[in-house]
């Protein structure tokens, strides 16, 4: 429990002290590293403001990645803020609503002047809103992303997969350690959703000589069935359940009815890897749902697992939840805090804030299978690589360490890493 | 191929078709057309499913889905239509959807979007047919579907009460007049199709999924079975849903239209019921 | 009948009220922060839709539960005309409000031999065919073809009287007033009169020699062009639209609340658009949870419903009715 920290590692918190000259090695050995600076004095100076635009009421909440960083904001002000300045968190819901993103984005970006956004999860605000990122020039660090417009826009850059590169996680380990020969892509038939991770998906299948099919279904159908037996006709011999948590179990279940469990191979992109998921898909499907993650397990036992888990404990809500999205809002308030604590605490406003984030590279977490980066290109994929999981009964079982997904658009993406040296090499 | 997509539409048609048989009893004795049907379903499904995490047996979380649907449906029939009662059919509609409103955003707090799954004891149950495997659970809802509708038809038609609301129905403002108890009998309107409500938000619960939101949403389709029956007939809105069912199902056939097959319920209803008014010419203020 | 500008126009209400209009333009827009001239704006142009729904409820004792979908259709033809032509705004604004009319009046023509619930159930089931057409494909962003779909979203850019926030919602609120003028134009003159005569009775319509079905089809097309013209300042405020936005419990909802702020005046469409976008808008912003705030929306929905057959509108301006009174007695 108050195991101190073992060594420090190299992406953060000790160069960053000695550049300011804090007392931080002393008080380090006393108590645990939780948080910023961990000094155990709660910050009083000029509060900084830090907005996050979250789908929270609506079809799904994506709001656990925000409440994280709030709890982490929280501990980090308790823990002498950045350098004696509060982080003061504005959270705002964009009730899966165009019109209301594009509403609290004005309030959070021109009325109360944020310096930046952080924990950003939602289906809809990255595509209104990453035109008025750009304009008025401030950077967003997302952590659940799940539609195109957010991995390709200027100034937005999350800290999670989103659909392409788990889906192609998912088929890569599928084909490499099932025999996939012929992938069903089950999706949403949203454009910037389904579409286009399906088709991405069906042609990294095409470049292996693979096949792949599409099955797309409307997010608002009453049933799964139909997009079931369209997948079942179409001959493929593995069901990539690229749906909402939600859906996918819903389609599992007509699976279930049909008993097509031992007809096919079953593989998911993250949105399976949620809590109560073994439960609601039971016995049935023990350990033959296999899922790419994409940030490590909630287990895990690295240094900044622990953390987080112990973040959790002490500064959220019980009933928050513990998930993939919550570990990927946590690494967003941590890349946030760890820039800031490296900037003069005098001339943090918005453009110095946007540029430090800019400059964020090889950041490093056991909390991600690989380094983090923002850049500034006008794409944002950082996070590409995966882990395998397996439901079963009571939980999940981890499948796989770390692997990095391969194919044609992913070398466009590593061929800018190296050019830029955003990963260290 | 045919077969299980047959058995589907069935299955989900019978589910329409109890449902549109609920809104008609409703609205030929009170003049409402319930939008919150589905969300009385829906409370019911929800709180099935909670008995179910909390590990209630089954019997008491049927009993609980199908007395929650009622209990909504007689307090707002007998607190809240009351005082609607002397205004147009729209707006004695557009009302209940406030009803439903509050529902909805009720249940939506306390139960946030999770993955979650009705199962009950009947879907293990199954047997084969058509070269498809049909659950228990699908069994029981074109049973019950068919015995539900004969029993309403047979109370409309034989019992008192029956006549009485049938009376209602027909001429209002005569039959209170003639001492027909108005309140009592719509009461029972109110009750009798909270109950249908229940089951049906019940067993959507289970085929479809437990999600508060497209379970009060699928009251839009069981409105294009009832508009078949002309919001009169029980037999023609049971048979039309049945018909909507399965030509929403077997149109995932028919690839260019299968990404909006969702939208067959509508153009069925719509064609039908453009159809059935073809005879008519004038129309008169005040009346329907 | 009087020939000077305020008989030709009715009312020295309605004189009072545009003026007091274009003074709140003139002045309010400075004052909001950024938030709110965005919910503001959303609100003047449900304004504008709303308008067309109370038409049709008002004059002619239709409902049309459809016109969120008709505002769907007019976003989508602005969103097309733009892509594919490059027209300016105020043209594309037209040819939407026109197309919009045409599909007004194709989901009114079961109007011709329907009125009430079953009328409203036909308009609800072409909304709710609408949401899963829309759903299907999706919104023009910048594409080749007939749908027009991109892989990447360009953005329709502000019409060159709106470029910031300030300026669209003086825009959007100058249309909204050009919006009345045509209700009210249509109101007092051979229209209105037609459509009085055939709320009363149909029957005596047809004896007095007017055609029915013409002026039903008028109304539904009066209602359908402000849904376009809505739908087109809704897609040129954002520059891209969602299919979300447009689902037919919207509909429902938007002729719930025409109801509620009351149909028989400016007043009331106004209190519509308000209820509409502002009141949610302010709820998010108090913090109060999204599906709570659901939940009292219904609660007031109900309420007013009950206690405000004429609407809060009516309540309103009969307030003011009766302030007025004691004066005009001296």
């Amino acid at each position: 429990m108050s195991k101190p920290k073992p060594s420090f590692t190299p992406w953060a918190k000790p160069a960053a002290a000695a550049l300011f000259g804090l007392a931080f090695a002393g008080s380090a050995a006393a108590a645990p590293k939780l948080c910023g600076l961990d000094n155990g004095k709660p910050a009083t100076g000029a509060p900084i403001i830090v907005g996050a635009v979250v789908g929270k009421t609506g079809p799904d909440d994506f709001s656990s990645s925000a409440r994280t960083a709030k709890a982490y904001f929280d501990c980090v002000n308790a823990n002498g803020g950045i350098h004696g300045r509060p982080i003061q968190y504005l959270i705002e819901d964009d009730q899966w609503k165009p019109e209301v993103a594009g509403q609290v984005a004005s309030k959070l970006v021109k009325d109360r002047g944020v310096v930046a956004l952080v924990g950003n999860g939602s289906f809809v605000e990255m595509t209104v809103n990453a035109k008025l990122y750009e304009q008025q020039n401030v950077a967003v660090v997302a952590s659940a992303c799940a539609v195109r417009e957010c991995f390709e826009a200027k100034n937005i850059a999350s800290t999670n997969q989103g659909p392409v590169p788990s889906n192609i996680s998912a088929v890569q380990w599928g084909v490499q350690h099932l025999g996939s020969k012929k992938v069903a892509c089950i999706g949403l038939n949203i454009p910037s959703n389904g579409v286009w991770s399906c088709n991405l998906t069906n042609e990294w299948l095409k470049d292996k000589g693979l096949q792949g099919v599409s099955v797309l279904m409307d997010p608002g159908a009453p049933d799964a069935n139909s997009a079931l037996l369209e997948a079942v006709a179409s001959g493929a011999d593995t069901m990539l359940v690229s749906l909402p948590a939600g859906l996918a179990q819903a389609f599992l279940k007509a699976a279930q009815e049909q008993d097509l469990r031992d007809k096919y191979k079953w593989i998911s992109p993250t949105p399976l890897y949620k809590e109560g998921i073994p439960q609601a898909l039971g016995a049935y499907w023990a350990g033959k749902v296999h899922i790419a993650i994409e940030l490590t397990p909630w287990n895990g036992t690295g240094p900044d697992a622990k953390r987080w888990r112990a973040v959790m404990d002490k500064y959220a809500a019980k009933s928050d939840p513990r998930d993939t999205f919550s570990e990927a809002g946590f690494v967003s308030a941590n890349i946030f805090v760890d820039t800031l604590l490296k900037m003069d605490p005098k001339k943090i406003d918005r453009a110095n804030v946007t540029a430090a984030l800019k400059a964020v590279k090889n950041y490093r977490s056991d909390l991600l299978c690989g380094p983090w980066y923002f850049g500034n290109a006008d794409f944002h994929q950082a996070n590409h690589a995966s882990q395998m999981v397996v439901a079963e009964k009571d939980g999940f079982k981890s499948e796989t360490g770390c692997f990095d997904v391969t194919g044609k658009y992913f070398d466009k993406i590593r061929a800018m890493e190296k050019a830029e040296h955003l990963t260290g090499n | 191929m045919y077969g299980v997509f047959f058995v589907t539409g069935l299955a989900m048609g019978a589910l329409y078709a109890l449902s549109g048989v609920g809104l008609v009893v409703l609205y030929r004795c009170t003049g409402v057309l319930n939008l919150a049907y589905g969300a009385l379903g829906a409370a019911g499904a929800m709180l099935a499913w909670q008995l179910e995490q909390w590990a209630y047996p089954e019997p008491v979380a049927w009993a609980a889905a199908l007395a929650v649907a009622t209990l909504l449906s007689f307090v707002y029939g007998r607190f809240l239509a009351p005082r609607l009662a002397f205004r147009e059919p729209v707006i004695k509609a557009v009302a209940t959807l406030g009803f439903a409103l509050v529902i909805l955003g009720i249940l939506n707090y306390f139960w946030v979007e999770a993955p979650r799954r009705l199962s009950l004891s009947t879907d293990d149950l199954g047997l084969r047919m058509l070269g498809v495997r049909i659950t228990g659970t699908r069994v029981l809802v074109v049973m019950a579907t068919l015995l539900m509708t004969l029993g309403i038809t047979l109370f409309l038609n034989r019992t008192r009460i029956g006549l009485l609301m049938r009376a209602l129905a027909s001429q209002r403002d005569l039959a209170s007049m003639l001492g027909v108890p108005v309140g009592r009998v719509e009461a029972t309107a109110w009750l009798i199709s909270g109950l249908l409500a229940g089951f049906t938000g019940l067993m959507f619960g289970d085929l479809v999924r437990p999600n508060p939101g497209a379970l009060t949403f699928l009251v839009i389709p069981a409105m294009a079975a009832a508009v078949v029956g002309r919001l009169q007939s029980l037999s023609l809105t049971l048979a039309g849903g049945l018909v909507i069912g399965v030509a929403e199902s077997m149109a995932t056939l028919v690839h260019p239209i299968a990404a909006y097959r969702s939208a067959t319920p509508f153009i069925v209803a719509t064609l039908l019921l453009l159809w059935l008014q073809r005879k008519r010419r004038l129309t008169f203020s005040g009346q329907d | 009948m009087r020939d000077s500008l305020a008989g030709r126009l009715g009312d020295r209400r309605l004189l009072a009220g545009f003026a007091l209009a274009i003074v709140a333009i003139a002045v309010v827009p400075p004052l909001l922060n950024s938030l709110w001239l965005r919910v503001m704006l959303s609100s003047v142009i449900f304004t504008i839709a709303a308008t067309g729904t109370a038409l049709l409820y008002a004059r002619l004792g239709l409902v049309s539960l459809a016109q969120v979908a008709l505002v769907g259709v007019g976003g989508w033809v602005t969103l097309r005309m733009w892509h594919a032509t490059g027209l300016p705004f105020e043209l594309n604004m037209l040819v939407a409000g026109a197309v919009s009319a045409l599909v007004g009046m194709l989901v009114g023509l079961p109007a011709l031999r329907m009125r009430g619930l079953y009328l409203a159930i036909i308009t609800l089931m072409a909304a709710a065919g609408f949401q899963i057409l829309v759903t299907g494909t999706q919104f023009p962003n910048g594409g080749s073809g007939w749908l027009g779909i991109a892989v990447n979203s360009i953005f329709m850019p502000r019409p060159r009287f709106g470029h910031s926030d300030e300026a669209m919602l003086r825009y959007a609120s100058v249309v909204a007033l050009l919006c009345f003028g045509l209700v009210a134009w249509a109101r007092h003159s051979r229209p209105g009169r037609a459509w009085a005569l055939i709320r009363k009775s149909e029957a005596c319509a047809m004896a007095a020699g007017v055609n029915v079905a013409l002026y039903k089809a008028w109304g539904f097309a009066i209602a359908g062009f402000l849904a376009g013209i809505a739908g087109a300042l809704l897609a040129g405020t954002i520059g891209v639209l969602d299919a979300t936005t447009f689902p037919a419990s919207e509909s429902i909802l938007l002729f719930a609340l025409t109801v509620v702020g009351g149909a028989y005046s400016a007043l009331g469409q106004v209190l519509t658009g308000l209820l509409f976008r502002a009141a949610p808008a302010l709820l998010n912003d108090w913090g109060v949870d999204g599906n709570l705030a659901y939940a009292l929306f219904g609660i007031g929905l109900l309420h007013a419903l009950i206690t405000a057959p004429q609407g809060i509108a009516g309540q309103i301006l009969d307030g003011l009715a009766r302030l007025r009174r004691p004066r005009s007695e001296r």
